[in-house]
């Protein structure tokens, strides 16, 4: 009986429980400026790069809508994660979300996109949906969206010898536009995403 | 031949010391557990069926997700099974940062592990004090990087943010104080007498059992195994010189104990760490192309294995996750509990092999 008692004492006597006992709080419920919460604008204007609906994992999370004198990112926070792959994709600053995302422009970290398109040319029906719908397509024969008939071959895909056949990839922007359009699920975007970093020293804006 | 068996008492799927809902039926005479047997099924979530057919930044979140305790080494071992595809490379800055930060998630695992122990057995103050001390690791996970538990931070070819000076110094001071308040609650455990009546001797898992049992992790290691951590593996932990900690006792209190030297032995990883940081980047670059692999890792509670099949473009064709949890807990039931004189015992010693239901049933 006595340890127990002497073990009590000495726990009670110390000076952090005493202070504690008489100073005690609850902890303040404020956000860290570290934390990573719901993106939010910066207030540098969109320009529709559209880099944060590429990158985000989370189906509809965000969308960039149409509003009176621009483009405006819009987050559906239902459906955020809050990973902060947009807040890093975006090469324009326009979100933010947290004092650890905003040290990526310091360590001139990035993410860069390619896309990548496959068409399944046993699937493939040489439909044309696919030509037709693409957005890239579009601005740069604007015929394609009218009757469908290339007049160019800086179209980023056509249809050729009755196959949809990829021209350019590089114009792709990875919207997926095409995928949705197919009926056969011939086509299949991917958005190959690759972690950068800037050396030291070097210039971003250079390259 | 009929057994004699005075009743069969169920408990869970929602039971007060559970964290997560599990059903153990336990066959008793009298107070003596002749046997017990695990229902499980109660939360499948399905996830690698989910994961299929997309791509691997979709895939990595959800990953993160199969559990919600040990989630930094869910990533840690996804990123890594997809680097050994493509064959990318990590600089030497970033690796270090992820055993760092997957350390600090290994210690928040094991003080809330012992919180539900020490609940368990009704001490629940020094469960609260642990709780206390958690919270100040989660803080110092959510200074590196900017979320608690689901914190994205491994990404192939690097981490996704660095770690500044100033959040360095204010890491190794928190590790500081969480030492000093470790040690102190680890004293408390193992000095404690009421604590010894209710651990010592109880739940004991012999060497050969436990290499019958297939056990992994603290479990496997608080019956004398230590050559079953998976860390000793890994590069990186390789070049820092790690050796496991292990106890040749057994019972809930060595399993109990071993968490405490394990969060022990992480702050001193994450310290070696920091003393080798080196300049440089931490994102490597490198995009995940095809291949197919199965690869291990050591989770705070075992081994867990990702078996990985991808595609050019880096989509997840098949995936299948074992996670640890269900070895521990089927060992739990057929060689832990059967034999326990108790029935008060029960709850004790199945939490004490730290049952993650949701990672068993993704």
């Amino acid at each position: 009986m006595v340890v127990p008692l002497l073990y009590y004492a000495r726990e009670f006597a110390r000076l952090e429980w005493i202070t504690k006992f008489f100073t005690v709080r609850t902890a303040p419920l404020v956000t860290p400026p570290h934390f990573r919460d719901f993106p939010e604008p910066t207030g540098v204007k969109c320009r529709h790069a559209l880099f944060c609906m590429m990158a985000c994992p989370a189906p509809g999370a965000i969308e960039v809508v149409k509003v009176e004198g621009g483009w405006e990112p819009r987050i559906h926070k239902g459906h955020c994660i809050r990973c902060g792959l947009c807040v890093e994709a975006c090469p324009n600053g326009v979100l933010r979300s947290g004092r650890v995302l905003e040290a990526i422009h310091e360590d001139r970290s990035a993410l860069s996109f390619s896309f990548r398109i496959d068409v399944n040319l046993e699937t493939c029906m040489g439909c044309g949906n696919c030509a037709v719908a693409c957005p890239v397509n579009k601005t740069i024969d604007a015929q394609m969206s009218y009757g469908g008939k290339a007049g160019t071959d800086q179209l980023l895909l056509m249809v050729s010898e009755g196959k949809s056949r990829v021209l350019h990839v590089e114009k792709c922007t990875g919207c997926k536009t095409c995928e949705q359009h197919c009926p056969n699920e011939a086509i299949r975007v991917a958005r190959l995403l690759e972690a950068v970093q800037q050396p030291q020293g070097e210039d971003p804006c250079s390259s | 031949m009929k057994r004699t068996v005075d009743v069969s008492i169920p408990l869970g799927p929602v039971h007060p010391c559970f964290k997560e809902p599990a059903r153990v039926k336990c066959e008793t005479r009298g107070e003596y557990v002749i046997s017990a047997e695990v229902e499980l099924g109660y939360m499948k979530k399905g996830i690698e069926r989910i994961m299929r057919g997309r791509p691997w930044q979709e895939v990595m979140f959800l990953a993160e997700r199969v559990c919600g305790i040990c989630s930094v080494i869910h990533n840690m071992v996804f990123i890594e099974a997809l680097e050994e595809i493509s064959g990318i490379t990590v600089p030497e800055r970033a690796a270090l940062l992820r055993v760092a930060v997957n350390e600090l998630d290994r210690m928040q695992s094991h003080l809330l592990a012992n919180f539900s122990y020490c609940y368990t057995i009704e001490h629940e103050t020094l469960a609260m004090y642990l709780l206390d001390v958690r919270e100040r690791v989660l803080d110092q996970l959510e200074r590196i990087t900017g979320a608690r538990v689901t914190c994205a931070y491994i990404v192939p070819g690097g981490v996704r943010f660095d770690l500044r000076g100033e959040d360095a110094a204010r890491l190794r001071a928190g590790l500081a104080g969480i030492e000093e308040e470790v040690a102190r609650y680890t004293g408390m455990f193992e000095g404690g007498p009421l604590i010894a009546t209710r651990s010592r001797g109880i739940g004991i898992l012999s060497r050969e059992a436990a290499i019958e049992s297939y056990v992994v992790g603290p479990v496997a290691r608080a019956s004398g195994m230590p050559e079953i951590d998976r860390r000793l593996e890994h590069p990186t932990y390789r070049k820092l010189g790690f050796s496991p900690v292990s106890r040749p006792e057994g019972d809930n209190h060595a399993r109990v104990m071993v968490r405490f030297q394990e969060v022990m032995a992480s702050i001193g990883i994450i310290r070696a760490c920091l003393d080798r940081l080196p300049p440089g980047p931490v994102r490597g670059g490198g995009i995940p192309g095809a291949g197919e692999i199965a690869y291990h890792g050591e989770a705070p509670r075992g081994e867990l294995s990702y078996y990985l099949k991808t595609d050019e473009a880096g989509r997840v064709v098949d995936i299948s996750i074992q996670t640890p949890s269900i070895m521990n807990i089927e060992a739990a039931c057929h060689y832990l509990i059967r034999g326990v004189t108790s029935l008060a015992d029960v709850t004790s010693t199945f939490v004490s092999v730290d049952p993650c239901i949701a990672c068993t049933e993704r």
